[in-house]
């Protein structure tokens, strides 16, 4: 099995690297535009454990999930949702700041809470998970 | 397989488990906590043409084992088995695609590393959310890819004239 193998790049290197740019933009059409084009008044989703358990339209509301024994303190504003505050162990949900755009998403893996953006309109990211 | 062959694997895995845990110093600016750049597929791709695909394997599951073991943390083992063991097999069916040099092999490793990562976090959550991230890290995983490559070509240069690279 042992063999050197060319060290140079080649033509076909540039084909994967071609076909990985590829899959990325078909990924990106995929999962961002049916958000996009969501008319609409945007929605918060909260989903726990994979569940969706509420809808919040964006104006200005305080929620406490909890869930694996971990509380996420969700503030919605005008203009967006940030997890204010949470006792999961990393805290990424915290440090992922305020999101405003349809299609973004906070997670927080300790409690697999997840707070979503969508554009409204129905359909959710379940729409977009197809 | 020779004491020769095994000391070898060991002392990759090692260096494997070295490269992981440099990379989680740097975490990701991602809001999925366990996804990580990938550095230790230089290992990978070195042990899969210096070693063969069966050592390969061996000296990843020890990589994510050990590591898993260190961070004390199961989701992390969840990421790094899912990510490490897609990007051995798709650089184990790039390599018998004939004109790939280590550049091309190591740019489809990084890409299905960061596509089971992402495999990873949709069990992990349940939810489709995670996908949202697959199209940056794709775009990553091409810079990585090639610094995979190029430092796996340096290496195969400066083990040229060893007998490393002999069965
Ligand atoms: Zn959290």
């Amino acid at each position: 099995m042992t063999k050197v193998p060319e060290l140079k790049p080649t033509r076909g290197d540039a084909l994967v690297a071609a076909a990985v740019l590829l899959l990325a933009a078909v990924c990106a059409l995929r999962f961002w535009t049916p958000m996009a084009a969501d008319a609409g008044a945007p929605e918060v989703v909260v989903a726990v454990g994979g569940e969706e358990v509420e809808r919040l339209p964006l104006r200005g509301a305080e929620r406490r999930y909890t869930n694996n024994g971990y509380t996420v303190h969700v503030v919605v504003t005008d203009s967006g949702v940030r997890v204010a505050d949470a006792d999961c162990p990393t805290r990424d949900c915290v440090r992922t700041g305020a999101i405003s755009r349809a299609g973004q998403s906070i997670v927080c893996l300790p409690a697999r809470i997840t707070v979503t953006l969508v554009g409204g309109g129905g359909g959710g990211y379940d729409a977009v998970a197809g | 397989m020779t004491t020769e062959r095994l000391t070898r694997c060991a002392v990759l895995a090692a260096l494997a488990l070295a490269f992981s845990y440099l990379e989680s110093m740097f975490p990701l600016p991602l809001p999925l906590p366990g996804v990580k750049l990938g550095l230790a597929n230089i290992v990978t791709v070195f042990a899969l043409y210096a070693l063969g695909a069966a050592e390969a394997a061996a000296i990843l599951l020890v990589r994510v084992l050990l590591g898993a073991m260190f961070a004390g943390n199961a989701t992390a083992l969840l990421y790094s088995l899912l990510g490490g063991f897609s990007a051995l097999l798709a650089m184990l069916l790039l390599r018998r695609c004939a004109p790939l040099s280590v550049y091309g092999v190591s740019v489809g490793g990084a890409a299905a590393h960061n596509c089971g990562q992402i495999g990873a976090a949709l069990l992990l959550l349940g939810s489709a959310a995670p996908l949202a991230y697959l199209p940056a890290l794709l775009l990553v995983s091409l810079f990585t890819g090639a610094l995979t490559g190029f430092i796996a070509a340096l290496l195969f240069r400066a083990m040229a004239n060893t007998n490393l690279m002999k069965p």
